[in-house]
């Protein structure tokens, strides 16, 4: 008898267990705690200072005031292809997040993003988006599940404090790639800084010979129809990847890291050890505000573009979307944030002056160059409203501010995009770490396997 | 029922609870769903769909897994090279030592208790390719190098190598050493009264009492260094060019790398194999000490 | 199964009939010798004998042998640990231009107090203990119940679940990577997503059939006739458990503490994936996220900071460690 009641007692106590375990796991947010919509979005990205983390808070603490029903939790959030998976495949992406140009189409076809038609059309601008760049949030019916809230250009990212080191003028940035190269090799022997640099990894070595192959005028991939051919064994890649070798192993202007990604050659980069990158015009941002760049180094001009009406400039941006798993208030709800947070302050005033005023008091950037997600006139109208509040050596992105709008920008490639930038990061990491790497044979393998891929659809 | 509960059934069920329910949730269940996942085809969003040995062919397919194979394989050589010998010498060496052998084994040891994570990270600075990196000065005082480490194909995967065996090779010294001072004394004072010099008893003694030790470290390396992943994934992500992609990376790869969903068959196909050439490795070894001891 | 790629011990196919010696229970003296001290747990001797070391020649020889040893041991295992801790209380610039100077422009050792502080190493350590002290606890709340049903209790069914567990030894615990992070995604009966919970981390980990295979030796070979004395006195299997197995289980407990607190410390890949949210990551997880973006000086110091609190346990339960780690050996063999 004893020993029965006491296995009834271990057996509520591993009851107990289970049910304890159940709590916990169950922690995560409750869609309407206290009759109020609780919704997570994006933050910044890790790492970011704590001004910027305490801005961000600020605008959320202004949303809630605004939208007394509705509680936001943020989450620090960076897009790489791995977490952004796990997240995806585990659930765990926040209501609000935000994904590249090139994966919408894809995660729209998947029915992984939310349908935010109706409630842009509340928010009135619809169809004032300009309607290259909003076609990579919608679906083939035209139905908008991603918010187009920034668009880039690739730029060239220079350092002015080495420039001048090295006996080179920083109010005149390379013009064309021949200039570049010379420029590197000066950098390169007079600083011993790396002239130029170029990302490697994490598919942002295919992105960027991407950028520079459109630049010298080739394309990665055309598209017949419904048949796309990928065209990555063509002259504009070839004389890229010829480019980035003699300035490898000629002119050893390329420093002695060859293995960077966005994060990594962004920290290098502000730290002052390259004189010169290439990266999307939007990237000051985190160098202020993860890497403590000293605003006096900075300079930011356009990609030189080869002569011929075929060079193009690669651009891309993000997409804010909503979780498709998110019950319909939270859908709303994360609408709304989209507005407030990212859309706003391009069509309204005093959304644009809050905005502003809330970044500059805790010192974080204000007033960059940007890229028309609806058209130039509304850009031009927002940068007029935000001019008290700028407090970016705008002047030493004029170089880039001036020319980006006589260059003609060109979407990144469609069909399987991060599949390919990967099988070419492996390409430029050949050519840079092997003096007697093939690049006739590297592309032509290249071209072959993203062909395979494309294929298997 | 009752006669059951009074033997002790229940309690015995209610002490293996915990077992039953870990091993069954956390690993019997996983192990059927991996066969199961091997040959379906899934993206976690639409339903699964069976289709047979095709991951595996997929994977067969794939020149990145030869690459992989090839690169593990040489992984684990290198391995070998630098990680098997050397902790046997400072193991007999430092059997040797009488007064102070804990602080011996205690530095030997030390590298073990450091983080991988924080010794990946730390080394990838001492392998920065400038010439003022910390292994570019240090060798630059000998007048060698500047060396390019991880930035080269040719110097990438042994660098990996280097500091994979700095972490480790303190644990098997400390091994070796318990074997070392299990080997029975009668033995050496047989070997003296043969006049045996230190050496011959080396060869003679210790090193075929060691043999059943050697052995299972060999194996377990070689098991352990099929399964690199640590190294790969944080020194270069499998670069430069591909030179560094270990299975273990490919698998991860397969299964998360490609932000719009995991090849979860491919994933598990590739596990599978791994997993059957592992076991076969372990045949191997159960074989070989089974003819030893009946021998 | 433990979690992918810890560094647990594999014991493969043939370590069964060797490692069915009894688990040392006097601790391995011998491996710690103390200074100076013969104790009778040290071997009368080794390779050379004593006549040996008395001619000069081997004297002389093993003496400069050993101090090579130990000069070659400082610089190449405490070195790089040494520059780590100088690199931490240094500024970038001096890093960076002349990694092996020391203190070129001065002490900076307000970058100690930023990695503590201001990149929340003090979080992640803080996370770091409390997963390495829940699989610490699940495993030994798995290990011990099951050790003492399969071997005291002795159920019918008992061997076949026994060979069940050690089965599990021969699956590599990448095979499980990807299944088992779907069955933490939607785990069997609790309908909750395990995802950025420690649980996530803490049970997998309890499926370590090696912890299972030690505690069950050691158990069988306690004398029989102690748990006959109790179950006469009247005490039940509970009490059996509580009051005379567990005091007597102390040596195997610590062996199984020490290797379930350094895999959960040492764990990686796991962890990286289901715990993506940042506040509940430890610092193995986080520490390659920040060193994308933080500052290098403050970077090393995080480096050094979580590199010190493991080795000052091992340098205070450095007895234990030794004898684990020998241990491994002796199983292994």
């Amino acid at each position: 008898m004893r020993s029965i009641r006491k296995t009834a007692t271990a057996v509520s106590a591993a009851l107990v267990v289970a049910g304890l375990l159940a709590a916990c796991s169950s922690s995560s947010d409750d869609p309407a705690a206290g009759g109020k919509t609780a919704i997570t979005v994006v933050s910044l990205k890790p790492g970011s200072e704590q001004a910027a983390f305490d801005a961000f808070e600020n605008q959320v603490r202004q949303f809630e005031a605004a939208n007394p029903d509705i509680d936001v939790t943020s989450q620090e959030y960076e897009w790489t292809g791995p977490t952004f998976t796990a997240q995806l495949a585990g659930g765990t992406l926040p209501t609000v997040f935000t994904v590249p140009f090139t994966d919408g189409k894809a995660l729209i076809e998947r029915g992984q993003l939310a349908d935010l038609t109706e409630h842009v059309r509340g928010f009135g601008y619809a169809d004032k988006f300009n309607a290259t760049v909003l076609q990579s949030g919608q679906s083939d019916d035209g139905g908008i599940f991603g918010v187009p809230t920034a668009a880039y250009g690739v730029g060239l990212h220079y350092n002015r404090t080495l420039f001048a080191q090295a006996g080179l003028d920083p109010d005149k940035p390379p013009a064309t790639w021949d200039e570049v190269r010379t420029y590197a090799k000066q950098i390169a022997e007079r600083t011993g800084q790396a002239g130029y640099a170029q990302m490697t990894e994490e598919n942002t070595g295919g992105w960027m010979l991407t950028s520079l192959t459109y630049a010298l005028g080739g394309r990665m991939q055309t598209v017949n129809g419904d048949k796309v051919e990928a065209t990555i064994d063509n002259p504009g890649a070839r004389e890229a990847l010829t480019r980035l070798r003699d300035m490898r192993w000629q002119d050893n202007s390329m420093g002695s890291n060859f293995l960077y990604d966005w994060g990594t050659i962004n920290q290098e980069f502000a730290a002052g050890r390259i004189g010169m990158i290439m990266g999307g015009s939007d990237i000051y941002e985190s160098l202020a505000q993860q890497n403590n760049i000293n605003p006096a180094d900075y300079g930011l001009s356009v990609l030189p573009l080869a002569p011929g009406a075929s060079a193009g400039l690669l651009g891309g941006g993000t997409l804010a979307a909503v979780n498709i798993k998110a019950t319909p208030e939270q859908q709303a709800a994360g609408a709304k944030w989209i507005d407030f947070y990212y859309m706003a302050k391009y069509l309204k005033q005093d959304a644009a002056e809050l905005d502003a005023r809330t970044l500059a008091e805790s010192d974080q950037p204000v007033g960059l160059p940007e890229l028309p997600v609806f058209d130039k006139a509304t850009l031009d109208q927002y940068n007029e409203w935000i001019k008290p509040y700028v407090n970016v050596p705008l002047d030493q992105m004029r170089f880039f501010s001036d020319g980006i709008f006589d260059q003609d920008l060109a979407g990144e490639p469609t069909a399987r995009t991060q599949e390919m930038y990967a099988v070419l990061d492996t390409v430029v990491q050949a050519v840079l770490t092997d003096q007697g790497a093939d690049i006739t044979t590297l592309l032509s393998t290249a071209d072959a396997e993203v062909q395979a891929i494309i294929d298997r659809g | 029922m009752r006669t059951w509960v009074r033997r002790g059934g229940l309690s015995t069920l209610v002490f293996l609870l915990p077992l039953l329910v870990i091993f069954g949730v956390f690993s019997w269940l996983p192990i059927v769903r991996a066969a199961l996942m091997s040959v379906q085809q899934t993206n976690l969003v639409t339903a699964p769909e069976f289709v047979g040995l095709e991951n595996f062919e997929s994977v067969l397919g794939d020149p990145l897994f030869w690459t992989a194979v090839q690169n593990t394989g040489l992984f684990a050589l290198i391995a070998l090279v630098f990680g098997y010998p050397l902790p046997l010498v400072l193991a007999v060496l430092m059997s040797e030592v009488r007064r102070f052998r804990g602080l011996f084994s205690a530095i030997a040891y030390l590298p073990v208790v450091v983080p991988p994570v924080v010794a990946v990270l730390m080394w990838k600075f001492f392998y920065d390719a400038r010439p003022d990196g910390v292994f570019n000065t240090i060798l630059g005082w000998v007048g060698l190098g500047p060396y390019q480490w991880l930035q080269s194909a040719d110097t990438a995967l042994p660098s990996l190598v280097l500091e994979a065996t700095w972490a480790a090779a303190g644990g098997t010294v400390i091994i070796y050493l318990a074997a070392l001072l299990g080997v029975p004394a009668e033995l050496y004072d047989a070997a003296d009264v043969d006049g045996a010099s230190i050496w011959r008893k080396i060869w003679h003694v210790t090193l075929p009492q060691l043999r059943g030790v050697l052995l299972v470290t060999l194996i377990l390396q070689i098991i352990g260094t099929s399964q690199v992943f640590l190294e790969p994934f944080l020194f270069t992500g499998g670069g430069p060019a591909n030179s560094t992609l270990s299975v273990l990376l490919l698998i991860y790869n397969y299964a998360f790398g490609s932000s719009l969903g995991g090849d979860y068959g491919a994933a598990t196909a590739l596990s599978l194999m791994l997993a059957v050439f592992l076991a076969a490795l372990s045949a191997v070894y159960f074989w070989l000490t089974r003819s030893w001891s009946t021998s | 199964m433990s979690t992918p790629t810890s560094t647990r011990p594999v014991v493969p196919a043939g370590a069964e009939p060797v490692a069915a010696q009894p688990v040392p229970r006097r601790p391995a003296r011998w491996l710690v010798g103390r200074a100076g001290r013969r104790s009778d747990d040290q071997p009368p001797r080794g390779i050379v004998s004593d006549a040996e070391r008395r001619t000069p020649v081997v004297r002389v020889a093993l003496r400069l042998t050993h101090a090579v040893v130990l000069v070659a041991l400082v610089v190449v295992g405490l070195g790089p640990i040494l520059w780590l801790v100088k690199a931490s209380i240094s500024t970038t610039q001096d890093t960076l231009r002349s990694p092996m100077a020391l203190f070129p422009s001065g002490v900076d050792w307000a970058n100690l107090a930023t990695a503590w502080s201001t990149v929340h190493i003090d979080l992640h350590f803080a996370n770091s203990m409390i997963i390495a002290t829940g699989a610490w606890l699940v495993q030994l709340v798995v290990a011990t119940t099951g050790g003492y049903a399969l071997s005291v209790l002795r159920p019918r069914y008992g061997p076949i679940l026994y060979w069940l567990v050690l089965s599990t030894l021969f699956v590599p615990a990448v095979v499980l990577l990807v299944p088992l992070y779907l069955t933490v995604l939607d785990p069997p009966l609790l309908g909750v997503s395990l995802i950025n919970s420690f649980w996530a981390v803490w049970l997998p980990a309890g499926a370590n059939a090696f912890n299972v295979l030690l505690t069950k030796r050691f158990f069988d070979n306690l004398p029989r006739e102690i748990f006959e004395a109790a179950r006469i006195d009247g005490a039940g299997p509970y009490r059996i458990f509580w009051s005379v197995l567990l005091p007597m289980s102390r040596p195997i407990l610590g062996v199984v503490s020490v290797f379930a607190f350094i895999a959960a410390w040492k764990d990686f890949l796991w962890p990286l994936l289901v715990l993506p949210d940042p506040d509940v990551q430890p610092l193995s997880v986080r520490l390659p996220t920040l060193a994308r973006s933080i500052e290098l000086d403050v970077l090393l110091a995080a480096l050094t900071i979580s590199a010190l609190i493991p080795m000052v346990l091992f340098l205070v339960f450095q007895r234990t460690f030794l004898r684990s780690a020998g241990l491994s050996g002796a199983l292994k063999g």
